[in-house]
């Protein structure tokens, strides 16, 4: 597993005069993302960012700050959430609670709040939650810690891998349109595509 | 975009484009048949009604896409393709639903499908006398061979000049893709090395111009919606030409209700905008996909109807079936980059038919599938076979590989269960429509199934010189919940879509599957879709419906 990116030097924002108005406007917008929030209290969004730093191990701030201000609109927002289990309840309250309980549990085992803790810590309070390993009581007696746990990791990480900074960081060629690619085959690149250092 | 004009006068509101003014419908005082829903059956039976001169009205929930200004080369903006309202999820193995596999919008599914078109085979239709399994459709390959020509032609489907499988070898009506994508490229190869055939996969997707549209440009954003129109929807091709026909197309219009007047229908209740209207029609047609369609049937229950429309059966809602759809990502000491091409551009089906030694009935196809950063990374991380989670450094460390991953997907039938199926919840929606609760768990079968194609999975990336590193539990596609037969007793409706029950009733679409076959089942919808339309075009001719 690669420590550290395959392709230090490249940058796909570089290439946006050659995306479509449409694209160019969404990807835009999450490079500077607004920091006002809808659904979530400054208290709750300050637990979610810190919580999303550790699920996508990455402490810069401007990609942490969309991350935050899109689980925010998604909870804002009136649309559906696809599908929802049977037991466990919506967004909402599922998100409300969650971040309650990531406190809970981290006062009942570390004695302080999620984000005031050390990141050992931190990242112990997350693995109860991912298996479920928290007193049935308080914010946990409403939602299921797993289930909470499931939802913010894999919107986190949508949020996360949505970004024009992590897509240069992995090599993601990134939007492609109108142009396509010409040289899809092994070993063949576009010109205008990652190329690992020194290759 | 190219179709406006068709469009102006006989759709309700696209922004600047067509009549706000639901009242100055076309048909509005009553159409010779109502479609409900616009994807790959609706707008093939669209467009073959009102070539037929008669007077057709569809109604879609979801908006009119354009392509331009709607999609987007980006996966997490163009999930609103897809119905995203809430259903309900149930059973040992609840479904993903929404973008997985559920469209919204003119052209439903089809809009964000993957566009691998393959037919049945002939075992497909008789799983119950050949391997004692499922149940045997009322139809039978031949029934649908001169539809799959058809819709085949009328398409463009690219595809190899021999495909090995199954009753059709080929050649397709358009020619193969050419070149292939790494991933297809390294799957094809290592399948040779195994001794196991393979294909370039044939595809509702252009390798030439056609019909004003032109070849794929290989941007690999097929699942969010086609830009430059290469992929086939029935937004860019049926719905269009069927309203160059005089089809009426109603947007953004959500139907609550199947009305009936003693034993037959006699139109539809919609909502625009908060506003109810009604639409009256000689023939109802059911195209609403595998959940809407039995919630709309149930919901629509009557003094007379009292277990829902054409549900005397007891079976509306019952034995849906997705297909399994594990993948298997595996790490190559060379780039692959997955995110360029086409997404499906080889497969196989060499592990089709049921073979009893391997313990149990049925087969699959497995295909090499590209993939994009946020539906990798949050299926690596969210959604393992194994029930774990992939998060922290190990998550980004494993990203940072991206480009170094193959993928390959499975295509498994999953074999119908009375008890997987779709009921109606307590909680209502913003219509006031109960939603949907869809109950689904895997039987013995379909588990043995999925293990065997993860282990042939985890050889062919072995072949390709690559470490499996990452197995996901997925499922694809959706059929069934209003199974087609002849027998009134356990079946919703016939070989042709008419309802037992009802006989101006039709439903059609993925819901009148009877088993799910291992493959890609789009072809066959649009096949079914275009018989019923043949059937139903002369019994209105002879007045029998
Ligand atoms: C991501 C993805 C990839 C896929 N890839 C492939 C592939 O490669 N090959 C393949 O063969 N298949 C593929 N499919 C499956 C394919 O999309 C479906 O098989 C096909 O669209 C089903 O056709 P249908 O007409 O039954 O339903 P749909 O195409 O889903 O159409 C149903 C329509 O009805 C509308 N509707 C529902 N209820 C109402 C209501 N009450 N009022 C008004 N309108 C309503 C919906 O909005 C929708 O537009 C894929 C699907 C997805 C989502
Ligand atoms: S890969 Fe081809 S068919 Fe798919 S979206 Fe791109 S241009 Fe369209």
């Amino acid at each position: 597993m690669a420590e550290s990116s395959h392709y230090p030097s490249y940058d796909v924002w570089a290439e946006h005069r050659e995306w479509d108005e449409h694209t160019r406007k969404i990807v835009a917008k999450r490079r500077s993302p607004d920091v006002a929030h809808r659904f979530l209290t400054p208290k709750e969004a300050v637990t979610l960012q810190t919580a999303a730093s550790l699920l996508v191990d990455d402490i810069r701030l401007d990609v942490l700050t969309y991350i935050t201000q899109h689980v925010d609109e998604t909870l804002a927002s009136p649309v559906g959430e696809d599908q929802r289990k049977v037991g466990v309840p919506e967004k909402q309250t599922l998100y409300r609670q969650g971040l309650r309980g990531l406190d809970e549990t981290s006062e009942a085992e570390h004695r302080a709040l999620f984000a005031a803790l050390p990141k050992e810590q931190q990242l112990d309070v997350l693995t109860r939650i991912e298996t479920g390993q928290v007193k049935p009581s308080g914010a946990w007696a409403q939602v299921p810690a797993k289930e909470f746990f499931k939802k913010m990791l894999h919107d986190v990480v949508s949020a996360y891998y949505s970004h024009p900074l992590i897509w240069s960081e992995i090599g993601y060629g990134g939007p492609a349109y109108p142009r396509g690619y010409i040289r899809v085959e092994k070993g063949l690149v576009d010109p205008w595509e990652a190329k690992q250092d020194g290759k | 975009m190219e179709n406006n004009d068709r469009v102006t006068h006989h759709s309700d509101h696209y922004e600047g484009h067509r009549s706000k003014q639901l009242d100055r419908r076309k048909y509005a005082d009553g159409a010779d048949v109502c479609i409900v829903g616009a994807g790959a059956a609706g707008g093939v039976l669209a467009y073959e009604l009102a070539k037929a001169g008669l007077a057709v009205v569809v109604i879609e929930a979801g908006p009119f896409w354009n392509p331009q200004t709607d999609f987007a080369s980006d996966e997490l903006s163009t999930r609103r393709l897809a119905w995203q309202d809430t259903r309900l999820v149930d059973g040992a193995h609840p479904l993903k639903l929404g973008y997985n596999n559920s469209g919204r919008g003119v052209g439903g599914g089809t809009v964000h499908f993957t566009g691998v078109f393959l037919r049945f085979h002939e075992s497909d239709f008789m799983t119950k006398s050949m391997d004692g399994v499922g149940e045997d459709w009322p139809i039978r390959y031949e029934d649908l061979e001169p539809y799959y020509d058809k819709i085949e032609r009328e398409i463009a489907v690219s595809g190899p000049d021999h495909f090995p499988w199954g009753p059709f070898n080929g050649p397709y009506p358009y020619p193969v893709r050419e070149p292939i994508s790494a991933n297809a490229q390294l799957f094809r190869e290592a399948c040779e090395k195994l001794g196991i055939d393979s294909v370039v996969a044939p595809l509702a997707i252009l390798s030439a111009p056609f019909d004003g549209r032109p070849p794929c440009i290989n941007r690999g954003f097929c699942n969010q919606g086609c830009m430059p129109n290469a992929k086939y929807s029935g937004l860019i091709h049926h719905i269009p030409k069927a309203i160059g026909l005089g089809a009426e197309v109603l947007s953004d219009c959500m139907v609550t209700q199947v009305l009936t007047d003693g034993d037959r229908v006699t139109g539809v209740l919609f909502v625009h905008d908060g506003q109810t209207y009604e639409q009256k029609a000689r023939v109802v047609i059911l195209a609403g996909f595998v959940v809407e369609t039995p919630r709309l049937l149930l919901h629509s229950a009557t003094p007379h109807f009292p277990d829902g429309l054409a549900n005397s059966s007891g079976w509306v809602g019952r034995a849906i079936m997705p297909h399994s759809s594990h993948d298997v990502y595996g790490i190559l000491q060379e780039e692959v980059r997955l995110y360029k091409g086409t997404p499906v551009l080889a497969l196989t089906q060499h592990f089709y038919e049921t073979d009893r030694e391997r313990g149990f009935a049925r087969g699959y196809t497995l295909s090499a599938h590209g993939a994009r950063p946020v539906g990798m990374a949050s299926a690596i991380a969210a959604e393992r076979a194994d029930g774990t989670m992939l998060w922290g450094s190990a998550l980004r460390q494993a990203m940072l590989d991206y480009n170094f991953y193959a993928r390959v997907t499975l295509v498994g039938e999953v074999l119908p269960h009375p008890d997987n199926r779709v009921t109606l919840a307590e909680e209502k929606d913003e219509y006031g429509m109960p939603r949907a609760k869809v109950t689904f768990s895997y039987q013995e079968n379909d588990l043995k199934l999925i293990d065997h194609a993860v282990v042939q999975m985890k050889r062919i990336i072995e072949a390709m010189g690559g470490r499996p590193a990452h197995v996901v539990s997925d499922t694809a596609h959706l059929m069934g919940g209003c199974r087609m037969g002849n027998d009134p007793r356990t079946s919703v409706v016939d070989q042709f879509g008419r309802s037992h029950d009802i006989p101006n009733l039709y439903i059609v679409g993925a819901s009148t599957f009877v088993t799910s076959g291992g493959a890609n089942p789009t072809n066959t919808v649009m096949a079914l879709a275009a018989r019923t339309a043949d059937h139903l075009i002369d019994a209105m001719r002879q007045r029998d419906v």
